[in-house]
């Protein structure tokens, strides 16, 4: 019976394979960028049947993580280059925020603590980019986009060990003076910084010379400097949902579970509740780094006043409306984000307002904002934990 | 110090704890060996709840000391207990509320699980192999106890019963050579009570056992020996007939005038 299931799913797989190809030739027009497409869709037909198989997911859980993680990276690879550049900055702008949200999913919902301060961790990350590529342009970025990690793991130690201490409301306290201290400690740096005025990548982030190679430079948008950022932003969250994946599904994700459930209950099963607690806080500190690390790559820029006290309490939004301690959730959050800056740009062309007005700038709190209080009064568990609980409901039926 | 057999496990050595000017404790010392259970009683107030707290590093002590002979260690932190082979369950059945009883049972293992964070991040084959290998057994401890069937269940919705045995099963994961029970026959039936006390009585044969309870029709059959605390000091010590004779300690749950 489940051989005959497992011929099924292969020549379905296939069919799809085929299907996908053609429409992917038909779609690019060269030959070459549907060679590209064509081995995406190899690679998908491929994962998603491994993932198919409940025995497949059971006994090589890690391999299934990393499939997953590829196949997302896959999909939304593909469909980059489908979307206008517009949709794409937009996507890739979300993308990085889910990174974010990640992190502060592992604080808030597994080790049970809150953060006010992920927006001013994110802009440790984001000057930290902007920094060194002003006095080393030549490094590459995926050095640069871990130098970034490193300096929001530092910064996120430097506040974890106090945080230790600290709880609830408190801490929540201190997260918010760091959140609202960014700033000012930024233009005492005002020489590294710019101040007020931020600072401009030396040059814009291009795709180096064997992809353009491969693409032919005007032969596909591949090549854009927009679509690249976006693959680089999307590969990078890749990367980062797998790590996160494995951190949730491993004994230091459930350590931090067992914290937020009952510490003296924790302690006897021998967990240090400050190590615990410090662990979470770089972790989450990191991935917010990387978040605008690669905001700052996708931006050219960086200007302080992004990365004010609004953004950490936008941060906490998303992760309650996704879905908290969920990866779904973030990745969720990250799409309505992304959504949110579309539908603003919707509506303001839509009414005649002017974009940079001051109606159109409070749009995103009203959105957010909005959909928080949707949230918790109709799912509390976030839009994930809604989706899921259905999902099971309707099996059950 | 009497031990009856074997090794000495835990030590209080003329243990005070003052919160303020309320004396809790007052020069308490007793012992515990492997392979005996003691029980500690005495009327509300006592300080049983803080002789308990004191020997697992939650209450530091105003002064004496607290000693693990068979660790070779003193004054521990309640995090390294697990790492010296002392197990506690906590008052109530003090479960982990959001995940299931698989995990708390799991999470018992927690020093026996491999891998740091860096395993865990790469999920390196050695940490997923000891998930595997932690799995397995928290699987078999809960067949041992015959509570198996709500593996996957969440604690709130198993039988108190049931739950109780959850947390004793979490106890004994990490291979205790000492293990504290605090309140086991609070709220049992008398069906669970027996079974319980059946179980505990098994444990002696490879650790020390100290328990603290009111249930005197639980614990006297039960203990090799008793300590007996009233108003923060130790009044009797000795075997379960010995005590009963005792006229403090009669005089202390009965409000004897003297």
């Amino acid at each position: 019976m489940r051989g005959v299931r497992s011929n099924q799913r292969i020549v379905a797989g296939t069919a799809l394979g085929v299907a996908a190809v053609l429409a992917s030739i038909l779609g690019v027009g060269t030959a070459r960028a549907a060679t590209a497409f064509s081995i995406a869709s190899v690679a998908f037909v491929a994962g998603a049947t491994l993932l198919a198989s409940r025995e497949f997911r059971h006994n090589h859980p890690v391999a299934a993580r990393a499939a997953i993680s590829v196949l997302a990276v896959d999909v939304s690879l593909v469909l980059t280059a489908f979307f206008s550049a517009t949709v794409d900055d937009n996507l890739a702008i979300g993308a990085a925020m889910s990174i974010v949200l990640l992190g502060l999913s592992f604080l808030t919902g597994s080790s049970g603590q809150i953060s006010l301060g992920n927006g001013a961790f994110m802009g440790v990350g984001a000057f930290t980019v902007a920094v060194w590529a002003n006095h080393h342009p030549t490094t590459p970025i995926a050095v640069v986009l871990v130098l970034a990690v490193v300096a929001g793991a530092l910064v996120g130690l430097l506040l974890g060990l106090p945080a230790t201490r600290l709880r609830g409301p408190y801490l929540a306290g201190m997260t918010l003076a760091f959140a609202v201290a960014f700033g000012a400690v930024l233009n005492l740096f005002g020489t590294w910084t710019g101040g007020d005025s931020g600072l401009q990548l030396p040059a814009a982030v291009n795709a180096p010379a064997w992809v353009l190679h491969f693409f032919k430079p005007g032969t596909s948008s591949l090549t854009t400097n927009s679509v690249w950022l976006v693959d680089i932003t999307i590969v990078t969250a890749g990367i980062a949902l797998f790590f996160m994946a494995n951190l949730f599904a491993s004994r230091t994700g459930r350590a931090m579970r067992l914290v937020r459930d009952n510490d003296v209950a924790a302690e006897l099963v021998g967990i240090s509740l400050p190590r615990a607690r410090v662990i979470a806080f770089i972790v989450s500190a990191a991935y917010a780094a990387l978040g605008g690390g690669l905001w700052t790559l996708i931006n050219n820029a960086v200007t302080p006043s992004t990365y004010g006290f609004a953004l950490s309490v936008t941060i906490l939004s998303l992760v309650v409306i996704g879905g908290i301690g969920t990866i779904p959730g973030a990745l969720i959050g990250g799409l309505i984000y992304a959504f949110a800056a579309n539908v603003i740009a919707w509506f303001t062309a839509h009414t005649g307002l002017n974009p940079q007005g001051n109606v159109a700038s409070q749009l995103n709190g009203i959105i957010f904002g909005g959909l928080l209080v949707l949230t918790i009064l109709f799912a509390p568990t976030g839009i994930a934990g809604f989706v899921r609980r259905r999902w099971a409901a309707w099996r059950a039926r | 110090m009497e031990s009856a057999s074997g090794s000495s496990l835990l030590e209080l050595d003329r243990v005070s704890v003052h919160f303020g000017g309320l004396h809790a404790l007052r020069d308490v010392s007793f012992s515990v060996a492997s392979g005996e259970i003691v029980g500690l009683i005495g009327p509300n107030g006592a300080g049983k709840t803080t002789a308990f707290n004191v020997a697992c590093g939650f209450v530091r002590p105003s002064s004496g000391h607290v000693h693990y002979p068979a660790a070779g260690r003193s004054n521990v932190r309640p995090s390294e207990l697990a790492r010296i082979g002392v197990a506690r369950t906590l008052q109530g059945v003090g479960l982990f509320p959001h995940c299931t009883v698989l995990e708390n049972v799991m999470a018992g293992g927690h020093i026996r699980a491999g891998g740091d964070f860096v395993t865990s991040l790469f999920a390196l084959p050695r940490g997923v192999r000891s998930e595997r290998g932690l799995r397995t057994s928290a699987m078999a401890m809960l067949e041992r106890l015959g509570v198996a069937n709500v593996a996957t269940q969440m604690p709130s919705a198993i039988p108190y019963g049931v739950a109780k045995k959850v947390s004793v099963a979490r106890a004994l994961m990490s291979e205790p050579s000492l293990l504290l029970l605090d309140e086991p026959a609070s709220g049992l039936d008398e069906a669970e009570l027996e079974e319980f006390a059946a179980l505990i009585s098994e444990l002696r044969s490879s650790m020390g056992v100290l328990l603290v309870e009111h249930d005197m029709e639980f614990v006297m059959p039960l203990v090799d020996r008793l300590v007996v605390l009233s108003f923060g000091e130790v009044i009797a010590t000795g075997s379960p007939s010995e005590i009963r004779a005792h006229e403090a300690v009669i005089a202390a749950y009965l409000g004897v005038d003297e």
